[in-house]
């Protein structure tokens, strides 16, 4: 029977709508019964009738299998997994009879957003208390049912115990029919699990749930969504991203295509998508040769002849100017240590466009039914985009479900769901017909939200000691959480708001004296294309200024680079950090520099035109810092400008890790991001649009690009942060660094190229000779 | 009229000869594991096996497969338990997982070739198969891993 | 599909007096009942068609443009510089085809190329060729034509122009260039190296494809197997001339005539693809090691083998350069992506299915015709290697693409100085296809 008929035979592999949505063509064709294909399954993770929910994130049921709700998006860092074990270790279940039920949107479910690497830190307190609120409500009436008193219960691998009695949670929950609920309060004074005690938690032995089924083609992603009846749709991307307008629409061509039904004109009362022109069609290559036909005249948005030099001189002029921006950090006495400073130095650092090129081309299956309007499509920020669909529909955000599917790449591309707007507004369009709509791959790449270029400028003030007094750090880019979430943006010292994404990173953990941070907001960016957050958003590139200037400083004034940064990170002051996020502060850094230092025989003699480099991060946000280091060892090779990453090792302070395995997997992955974005990859914007549209010309890594690498996380048992980001943020820093120590050429842009370095060797040269 | 052989089912389609491979397995025929990446050949998440031969399906004409035997992640083993799919279990290779049903079917094809593959004969060979998240590491692994294990020989991690 | 003999087509005609007229001039032969199918013995039927394979008649006898023609009655469409000119309908239809032709208006067709009704016929016809087929042999592909269906089908009306269209001075070519009768046997060499020159010089005729025209598009004489462009590829040289690293050897020779793939050179695509499936694939397996025996001799390769384990050697080791390591240069970039994971090689030999290109004849060429042809079209199923495929990058690469891709090949695969214009002849060889081989996804 093979494949097909495993996944008749074993639905629960998959969420019931993503069978649903799937069986029917493969059914078909390979002769199942039609109703069998259409037979509703119950899904994977909902319990059936007469589950035991002690709060909305988990139920029981009287077989003894634990749902546990997921309302974070699935896109490769095996959240499901390491969410439910954190529920499962503090309720004491028996972790074979999890399993996990990725939730549609619903109100009660409060901020649905998967990005920022927030997922374990935002659910590990929510979590814990929920599974020891199960924990309790089930020894409660296990106790009843054994005649015993709680308190001479205990709970293991899900059952509730006491001294030879025990009884199976599915059987408390079967005979005993526990119904208690937990107020808020009652909930955070809970007693939780002392950390010598957990069994799931920090358990390198588990496997994740999502595999299996990614790797016999059985996973659902958005993509992969069908349901009858519906028709396909492409579209024709206009000029600019913004602002285009059609003039005229010929479709007369497109009319040839076999399957071709009609072409919409895309009016977005939203504004999300302008001047679109979708092609509807019976298949979806029907649709592509339509769009491909379609002759619309546009005119173009003001942005049509924007270049990236034109972007960061923007950002430059914006730095060079005493208005705008907003102050992150102003400490009193910056200006005056600049006057009073025996010397100081000034340094730009730029980084190019980046292209997320999530291997899932953005798509969305929209519909109506029964009154509500179901997008259907893999998505990072749901309570994000249901507001802007509203909008765009006309209609309430209670008319509106989101289902999401299993994600074939974020990367922060998929926090931003614009790619449902025009799906959503097709169909509208279509009287509420199911329209898939599905961007090819250039499609795709030009109506990225691409990480903006940016511009970062360095000043630091010196006494006479050469001892650091104040340092003004200040970075123009595109924001986009301006531009898609200003509510969700912080304020700055003078009240003002300011895109966190766009500078964190920035206000690092080194003590400088009087500091200042001032974040300012491409305009320029932000008109002529949508800003988008990529995978670690700021922090991905500040470190590019913040590490490249520390060393360019420990270099002047001949110190150690190692040494200097640990000179400078003592946790005194704003860097003590607090509990319990950042609790140690900068002494947390100060040890994982230290470790990566040692770990990778830091000092000690090197071959010819090979250098190591240092650079350290805090990750993501100060409010929840990742402290990681990095030495990058590279060889530089002179008659090409060749730079040959052969090395990174890279030690982390996460807290308590909840899933080694994937912690690994993720600072794997991160890591490799960040050399990417150091050494391959790298756009620019040509005519108002990113330049590169595929891979002929788009040159992310790839496999025989891989370093060696060596990955070690602190043993803690501080509150987890994040770690599906913080390790791509030191990687390029390093690198830079390392070049320097290699061949002495010093690289102040992103990516490096060899044909750049070779000309810096060659300036380096001639300024050597003369 | 095309016809073939899917994962050993007789199929004939009725679709345009220029029609590439990718759509027909997914959208006329259901299975979706085969993925759409690149629609350039130069991604590798729409890899299926025509004679056995890994091959880029996206940029495949219907047509040119006529007649030919066509093996998808669906049908590369009647259980999923083909060796480089336990030891990408094993090894817990996949993230997002979208480009792993095409990373799966490449490797499978480069053990048929390279039964002991070097670090060579992966770079090179899979050199086509992009990973967005980056499991590159894994995937080198997980070769070597389901190499030992095709050979009968005790895995060494 | 072989029918590009078409340079060939209209030779010019030579004027003449009286005698030329009298040379040039042929009665017509009388029409005759057509023949019941029963007029022909099983066994010559039977060798007919193998002998109609190993000839491929049906690639010129059969309508490929606009739709598919019925096999062997004609309208093939040959696009020459002199004009279109469409192929005959050669089944056994008694108004349109050859139903009422007589075994001798075959014979004096296929050795003088002369029709029945005593015209001339063109050269794209290479009865130049055929004349040195045995008279047995060519009895029994008139056998084996006369038991088809007849198809009732007229073919388009030829569009070469006067004078040209004067089938009359197609004899004048025929003076100069056709060297009628069977084929004898050489006694310096052996019976199975005859049987292939037999076949390779008559029934298959290898030379109309790989041997170069002259003005009047005769093949020239003293180039004989010298290569040649051929429908918008190269038939590459066949002899000595051969520029690739690893000489066609009798072995390397048969693989390809008989399955379509040499484990050291590549696999068969374009034109060449129909000569061996349905051609040669249906002739015994001894007559392809004929001419095997045969093309290995002209091609000298027991003389230039000497050289071949280095150059193999040196060949492989190109194979996987830039492969392995990280890698910067956007060419090595591309060609890692989208062709390494099917070509790239790390043993001493090829493996097959693996179509080494350091020893392909497409970088090694003159121009890089074939291999931007089959990087554009693709290989299917049918064609080259049975039952695998190479993908179409027409939609996939643009011309500045191919340009790199050719330039990257060029440079790092051969020791040969570097082609020149390569973007623009990427546009030109892409127009030559009739029409994107797959539709785009991207």
């Amino acid at each position: 029977m093979g494949k097909l008929g495993r996944m008749q035979a074993s639905p629960d592999r998959l969420s019931r709508r993503g069978f649903l949505m799937t069986a029917v063509g493969a059914g078909v064709m390979f002769g199942f019964p039609a109703a069998r294909a259409a037979q509703q399954f119950p899904a994977a993770g909902l319990p059936g009738d007469g589950a035991f929910e002690p709060t909305i994130w988990c139920a029981i049921a009287p077989d003894g299998a634990i749902s546990v709700n997921i309302i974070r998006a699935e896109m490769g860092q095996h959240i499901g997994t390491a969410l439910a074990r954190i529920i499962a270790d503090e309720m004491d279940a028996d972790w074979s009879r999890v399993k996990i039920n990725y939730v549609d949107t619903d109100p009660k479910w409060g901020l649905m957003v998967t990005g920022g690497s927030w997922s374990v830190w935002m659910t590990w307190d929510v979590f814990r208390q929920a599974g020891a609120a199960a924990r309790v409500a089930l020894t409660e009436a296990g106790a009843h049912l054994l005649g015993v008193r709680p308190d001479q219960c205990t709970t293991r691998d899900g059952a509730v115990v006491a001294g030879a009695k025990s009884i199976t949670f599915g059987d408390i929950v079967s005979r005993g029919r526990p119904s208690r609920s937990f107020t808020p309060d009652e909930m955070a004074k809970l007693p939780l699990k002392p950390a010598a005690e957990r069994r799931l938690i920090g358990n390198g032995d588990l496997k994740a749930l999502d595999i299996p089924a990614k790797t016999d083609g059985t996973a659902i992603y958005g993509i992969d969504a069908k349901i009858e009846g519906m028709v396909y749709a492409r579209p024709k991307m206009p000029p600019t991203r913004y602002g285009a307008k059609i003039r005229s629409v010929d479709d007369s061509a497109a009319r040839t295509v076999k399957g071709y039904l009609r072409h919409i004109e895309i009016d977005d009362p939203s504004g999300t998508v302008q001047g679109w022109v979708v092609a509807i069609a019976t298949s979806y290559t029907a649709a592509i040769r339509a769009a491909d036909l379609l002759k619309v005249d546009w005119t173009p948005g003001e942005t049509a002849h924007i270049a990236e030099k034109d972007v960061l001189d923007h950002g430059r002029a914006q730095i060079g100017r005493k208005d705008g921006g907003v102050y992150v950090f102003n400490d009193d006495g910056v200006d005056a240590a600049f006057t009073a400073a025996a010397s100081t130095i000034e340094r730009e650092y730029t980084c190019a466009s980046v292209m997320h090129y999530q291997l899932e081309p953005t798509n969305a299956l929209a519909f109506e039914k029964d009154g509500i309007f179901e997008i259907h499509a893999g998505n990072q920020w749901q309570t994000l985009i249901l507001p802007t669909l509203a909008k765009a529909l006309g209609r309430p955000e209670d008319r509106i479900v989101l289902r999401t599917y299993l994600l074939g790449g974020g990367f922060g591309r998929r926090l931003n769901g614009d790619y449902m707007v025009p799906a959503a507004l097709a169909s509208k369009a279509l009287g509420g017909k199911p329209v898939k709509l599905i961007l090819t791959r250039s499609d795709d790449m030009q109506f990225d939200s691409f990480r903006s270029p940016s511009v970062q400028r360095v000043r630091v003030a010196f006494d006479k000691t050469q001892a650091i007094t104040a340092m003004d750090y200040q970075a123009a880019a595109g924001w986009p959480t301006q531009v898609m979430a200003s509510a969700f943006m912080s304020k700055g010292v003078d009240g003002k708001p300011y895109d966190q994404f766009a500078i964190a990173g920035g206000d690092h953990w080194y003590d400088v004296g009087a500091f200042r941070v001032r974040a300012l907001s491409n305009d320029l960016a932000n008109r002529t294309f949508r800003p988008g957050w990529l995978r670690s958003v700021s922090p991905g590139w500040t470190s590019w200024g913040v590490e490249s200037v520390w060393d360019e400083i420990a270099h002047l004034h001949g110190k150690d680079a190692v040494q200097f940064r640990l000179d400078h990170l003592t946790g005194k002051g704003r860097n003590a950090g607090q509990a319990p996020d950042s609790v140690g502060g900068a002494l947390r850094q100060a040890a994982v520099v230290r470790r990566a230092a040692e770990k990778a025989g830091w000092g000690q003699p090197l071959p010819k035109d090979t250098g190591l480099g240092i650079a350290t991060t805090s990750g993501q946000e100060r409010g929840m810092p990742t402290w990681i280091a990095c030495c990058a060892l590279v060889h530089v090779d002179r008659a090409t400008g060749i730079v040959h990453c052969r090395k990174l090792t890279i030690v982390v302070d996460a807290g308590t890790i909840v899933d080694p395995d994937g912690a690994r997997a993720q600072t794997e992955g991160a890591a490799l991001w960040g050399l990417s974005m150091a050494l391959f990859e790298g756009s620019e914007i040509v005519d108002g649009l990113p330049r590169d549209r595929n891979l002929d010309t788009y040159t992310p890594l790839r496999i025989a690009d891989v370093p060696e690498m060596d990955i070690e996380f602190v043993a803690s048992t501080e509150k987890p942060t994040g770690l599906g980001e913080p390790g791509t943020t030191p990687i390029a820093p390093a690198i830079g660094n390392a070049i320097f120590n290699a061949v002495g050429v010093r690289m102040r842009h992103l990516p490096v190229r060899p044909s750049d370095v070779l000309r810096a060797l060659t300036r380096h040269d001639d300024a050597e000779s003369t | 009229m095309t016809s073939f052989r899917l994962n050993g089912h007789e199929v004939s389609v009725d679709v345009a000869d220029d029609t590439p491979l990718l759509w027909v397995i997914r959208d006329e025929i259901g299975l979706t594991g085969t993925k759409f990446g690149c629609g350039i050949g130069m991604c590798g998440a729409c890899t299926v096996h025509v004679g056995g031969r890994a091959t880029r399906s996206c940029i495949t004409p219907v047509s040119a497969i006529q007649g030919a035997d066509i093996t998808t992640i669906e049908g590369l083993d009647p259980a999923g338990a083909h060796p480089v799919q336990e030891a990408w279990k094993d090894l817990q290779v996949p993230q997002c997982g979208y480009c792993q049903s095409g990373q799966i079917m490449q490797a499978a094809s480069l053990l048929k070739d390279y039964p002991a593959p070097t670090d060579e004969d992966i770079d090179a060979v899979m050199a086509g198969s992009l990973c967005r998240c980056m499991t590159y590491i894994r995937i080198r692994d997980a070769i070597k891993k389901a190499a030992s294990a095709t050979r009968g020989e005790p895995s060494n991690g | 599909m072989i029918g590009r003999i078409v340079a060939a087509v209209a030779g010019i005609g030579v004027a003449g007096g009286l005698g030329f007229l009298a040379y040039a001039w042929h009665p017509a032969i009388a029409p005759i009942a057509p023949p019941a199918s029963t007029a022909f013995s099983a066994a010559s039927v039977e060798h007919g068609r193998v002998l109609a394979a190993g000839g491929y008649c049906a690639e010129c006898h059969t309508r490929r443009d606009g739709h598919e023609g019925a096999p062997l009655a004609g309208d093939y469409l040959m696009a020459t510089p002199f004009g279109a000119i469409y192929s005959s309908n050669i089944t056994p239809d008694p108004e349109t085809g050859i139903g009422r032709w007589s075994q001798a208006a075959f014979v004096r067709a296929m050795r003088q190329g002369v029709s029945r009704d005593g015209s001339n016929l063109f050269p794209a016809f290479p009865f130049d060729h055929f004349t040195h087929m045995t008279d047995g042999d060519i009895a029994d592909v008139y056998a084996f034509l006369m038991t088809r269906p007849p198809v009732h089908s007229v073919k388009r009306e030829n569009t070469v122009p006067f004078p040209l269209n004067v089938r009359l001075l197609q004899a004048g070519w025929k003076l100069l260039f056709l060297h009628p009768g069977a084929y004898r046997p050489d006694p310096a060499h052996d019976a199975q190296w005859n049987r292939g020159a037999y076949l390779a010089e008559g029934l298959s005729h290898c030379g109309a494809c790989h041997t170069p025209r002259n003005a009047m598009g005769a093949e020239k004489a003293g180039a004989a197997y010298d290569g040649a462009p051929v429908d918008n590829w190269i038939a590459p040289p066949l002899n000595g001339t051969n520029p690739t690293p690893v000489v066609w050897t009798e072995d390397e020779f048969f693989q390809y005539l008989r399955y379509g793939v040499a484990p050291l050179h590549g696999s068969a695509a374009g034109p060449m693809s129909p000569v061996i499936h349905g051609g040669l694939s249906e002739m015994p397996e001894s007559d392809v090691r004929a001419i095997a025996v045969y093309l290995a001799s002209l091609d000298q390769a027991t003389g230039r083998q000497g050289g071949d384990a280095a150059r193999l050697a040196a060949a492989m080791r190109t194979s996987a350069r830039d492969l392995t390591g990280p890698q910067t240069d956007p060419d090595a970039r591309l060609y890692a992506g989208a062709c390494a994971a099917c070509h790239a090689n790390t043993g001493a030999t090829p493996v097959l299915g693996r179509p080494e290109l350091a020893l392909n004849n497409a970088l090694w060429l003159s121009e890089p015709t074939n291999l931007y042809q089959v990087v554009l079209r693709g290989i299917n199923a049918g064609e080259g290697q049975d039952g695998v495929s190479m993908p179409s990058f027409y939609h996939a690469l643009t011309d500045a693409d191919l340009a790199r891709l050719a330039a990257y090949l060029r440079r790092t695969r051969t020791t040969l100085p570097p082609w020149t214009d390569l973007e623009h002849k990427a546009a030109s060889v892409r127009a030559t296809l009739p029409a994107p081989p797959v539709a785009a996804s991207h």
